[in-house]
């Protein structure tokens, strides 16, 4: 069975720097990654390719950058490429993205899973999974935490935080995925080398008939600025056991800790 | 086993320079960097020496660098307990283009070095550290890295002051502290203007500031304030032995916020925010640190090969860097031509290097490290430099002393015999 | 005096990645060596200090890789390597 995984170029969030006056990030020469919860999907379909066959098309969209950012996720096992480069494409709403990623998936040809990260490392709306199957009318796994391929069907558990749920649809499917799915590879040197060699499919918005100028806006960023962290510089100095006990019911009243 | 013609450990200036000048020959040279990207582990004081190296690049490759800005204005300040006393210097010369240094940040620098390196053909994988080295029958034959094997004809360690590498392929042993020392720093940033206005620059020039005295309270070293772009890198080097010996004992911590809060300091950076706090060992042996540069399937450049030099009033490395790195290219190059990667065969690599400026610098100033491991110019001529200016600029109550008898009364004869000494020791600067 | 709140400070501006694997072990039995002792106070991070029982422990968040404690107490003391490939600090100045 072959697989794709959408992935998303994104800057190194671990790098990023809060402009102290403007609480702005500072994204300038931040390097750009692959999700971590995105390696976690490319992670399921290469397991489901080792195990089952198949091969593993990775889809993306986003800026020129991709063509470089998208080794990573070819080093990890994936076989190639479809990839939709525009600049307005960094950044771009889940509306936009899904369009443009449902179009470029017409190009792949026969596929059983559509994989993706459960919600992007940078902006998290989850949402790109969800619009992706409304627009292919395909069935949807969400927060899946494992999968499994038998039979022409898929089954997946779910985890909705306070319960598990199992649950069984037929293929093609899309399904996103949890961190907690598995622990990505670090691709071998060798790997990485071979990456640049896969195959890769560029294509620009208009090349799927697609025009981002032309999509209703359906979201406007007002603010992206940092939280205020304001520490409460309290501190208990008593002996240890009076410390502690204070800190707890300090932090309890806070509802920083539970009352179990 | 996978193979390739040369693996380069360590995306620094050494390694980029071997793997850029290999590139533009033909080779596919592999480098494997540990850092996120090339420059990730990387830290300068920071300024570099262009006259040495330029040659070395294309015409406009120094052009297209992301430097930092000319250093045209130099500042040397010897600091006592309470007074400063420092010395000024700018000359047409250094002010014009092309500028013989620039102050320089490393990760800028590396990443685009990085991605020139791949431009012109070679292979660099980052977020891969080396694990060992790979010997069969005395020879270096590859490298491992996250627990893959990799082959190659020769292995060029540019792993730094440390060289791991080196060490593992038994051309080096550990370092010692009295042949090295730790420099510190922090970035701190500050608006294009206020550099300039403070340091007194014309707009897009640079300053290097020098300090040694009170600063390292006696112990080996001084202080650095380099003028970037939008910010200042200020810090201070110190020998690791001292760091270690010293009475009483003092953390690098206290030791660079003590100079911070400084009053010929602390107004430069104040307002500032700063972004970063780094930490690098310094190879300090000189030219009697460097030991044997090649072996069978392998070379050493750059820090891994103690190629580092302090003068003092200069302190230079990553030009050293550089060239070892454009010379070991070349040194693979004629023993591609011989396909023999003996260490017989790649001892042109020393050879090559003697010729250059690189061994002939460190040899010139092969006395450098003993005349300045002295504690007299760490605490008394910063205090003498103090104590005669004090009483030259001082006007007091009494009537005011001829300038003659005012500054012979700070040399008596055990002044003028120490003095005499380090004058003695100093001639073969 | 600088206190380890500020050294704190100091270190968090930067950028570490976490790593799974320390990267200085100190050797069994060299605990209370001369050395170790004298690295607490050359250490530009302050990672070292000394227990209670007179053993010096390393603490590697905030570790610069620098390489003054290898060079400080050579590998008969610290059993001393890089962090794996990209983790460890990532500097974004340098």
């Amino acid at each position: 069975m072959n697989s794709i995984v959408c992935v998303k170029q994104t800057v190194d969030l671990q790098q990023i720097r809060i402009r102290k006056e403007t609480r702005e990030p500072i994204m300038e020469n931040v390097p750009l990654t692959i999700g971590d919860i995105d390696k976690n999907a490319v992670e399921a379909a290469v397991r489901l390719k080792e195990s089952g066959g198949g091969k593993v098309t990775l889809v993306s969209a986003g800026s020129e950058d991709l063509e470089e950012t998208i080794k990573e996720g070819l080093a990890m096992g994936a076989d190639e490429a479809v990839l939709v480069v525009d600049r307005k494409l960094d950044g771009a709403e889940s509306f936009v993205v899904a369009t443009v990623l449902a179009k470029a998936i017409a190009k792949v040809g026969e596929y059983g899973l559509i994989l993706l990260g459960e919600g992007s490392a940078d902006n998290y709306s989850g949402q790109v999974g969800p619009r992706l199957a409304e627009l292919l009318d395909l069935p949807l796994v969400a927060f899946a935490r494992s999968i499994e391929v038998a039979g022409g069907k898929l089954k997946a558990v779910r985890n909705m935080d306070d319960c598990l749920e199992a649950v069984e649809c037929d293929l093609p499917a899309v399904v996103t995925v949890l961190s907690e799915i598995n622990e990505a590879r670090i691709p071998a040197v060798t790997q990485i080398l071979k990456a640049g060699r896969k195959p890769k499919e560029v294509l620009a918005p208009a090349d799927l008939g697609a025009d981002l100028a032309a999509l209703d806006q359906k979201v406007q960023t007002l603010a992206n600025i940092a939280p205020l962290q304001e520490r409460k510089q309290i501190m208990f100095k008593e002996d240890a056991d009076t410390a502690v006990a204070k800190l707890l019911s300090a932090l309890q009243a806070d509802g920083a800790v539970g009352r179990y | 086993m996978e193979k390739f013609d040369v693996i380069i450990v360590g995306a620094g200036l050494a390694g980029l320079a071997t793997a850029y000048t290999l590139a533009k020959e033909g080779f596919e040279p592999l480098v494997l960097e540990r850092g996120d990207y090339a420059g990730a582990k990387n830290v300068t004081g920071g300024r570099i020496y262009l006259n040495p190296v330029r040659g070395m690049f294309p015409a406009d490759f120094w052009d297209k660098a992301p430097l930092e800005r000319p250093v045209t204005t130099e500042i040397i300040t010897m600091l006592s307990g309470d007074a400063a006393t420092s010395l000024r210097f700018r000359a047409a010369e250094f002010a014009a283009p092309p500028y013989q240094s620039y102050t320089v940040q490393r990760v800028k620098f590396d990443r685009w070095f990085g991605n020139q390196a791949t431009c012109a053909g070679a292979m660099l994988v980052t977020k891969s550290r080396v694990d060992d080295v790979i010997v069969d029958g005395g020879r270096v034959v590859g490298v491992v890295a996250g627990g893959e094997e990799l082959g190659a004809d020769v292995v060029v360690a540019c792993d730094g002051a440390l060289s791991l590498v080196a060490e593992k392929a038994g051309l080096r042993k550990p370092g010692q502290p009295q042949d090295y020392a730790v420099g510190f720093k922090q970035v701190v940033e500050l608006p294009e203007k206020a550099i300039e206005d403070r340091f007194g620059l014309p707009a897009g020039e640079g300053a290097a500031q020098l300090f040694m005295g009170a600063l390292t309270r006696g112990r080996f070293g001084g202080g650095f304030l380099y003028t970037n772009k939008a910010s200042v890198s200020l810090g201070m080097v110190v020998g690791i032995r001292d760091m270690m010996d010293g009475q009483p004992p003092v953390e690098p911590g206290v030791l660079l916020e003590e100079f911070k809060q400084r009053p010929e300091i602390a107004p430069l950076i104040e307002g500032g925010e700063a972004v970063e706090f780094s930490a690098h060992v310094i190879p300090e042996a000189g030219y009697n640190g460097v030991g044997k540069l090649a072996g069978d399937g392998i070379l050493l450049a750059g820090d891994a090969a103690g190629f580092s030099l302090n003068m003092g009033l200069t302190v230079r490395g990553m030009e050293f860097a550089i060239a070892s790195g454009v010379i070991a290219a070349q040194a693979i190059k004629r023993a591609a031509e011989k396909k023999d990667y003996s260490a017989g065969s790649l001892s042109a690599y020393r050879t090559l290097l003697g010729d250059s400026f690189v061994l002939k610098d460190l040899a010139t100033f092969r006395e450098a490290p003993h005349i300045l491991d002295n504690p007299r110019f760490f605490t008394y001529y910063p205090e003498l430099a103090g104590r005669i200016l004090r009483d030259i600029f001082s006007i007091g109550i009494q009537p005011k002393e001829r300038f003659g008898p005012t500054v012979r009364r700070h040399f008596g004869l055990a002044d003028i015999t120490g003095i005499l000494k380090d004058g003695w020791k100093g001639r073969k600067l | 005096m600088i206190k380890p709140k500020d050294m704190k400070a100091m270190l968090g501006v930067n950028v570490f990645k976490h790593s799974n694997k320390p990267h200085i072990k100190i050797v069994p039995g060299k605990e209370k060596d001369e050395r170790l002792l004298k690295i607490i106070y050359a250490c530009p991070a302050g990672l070292y200090s000394q227990n209670d029982d007179g053993e010096v422990t390393v603490n590697l968040d905030g570790c610069l890789e620098c390489g003054t404690c290898r060079i400080a107490c050579g590998p008969d003391v610290l059993d001393w390597y890089y962090p794996g490939g990209g983790s460890g600090v990532q500097f974004r100045c340098g």
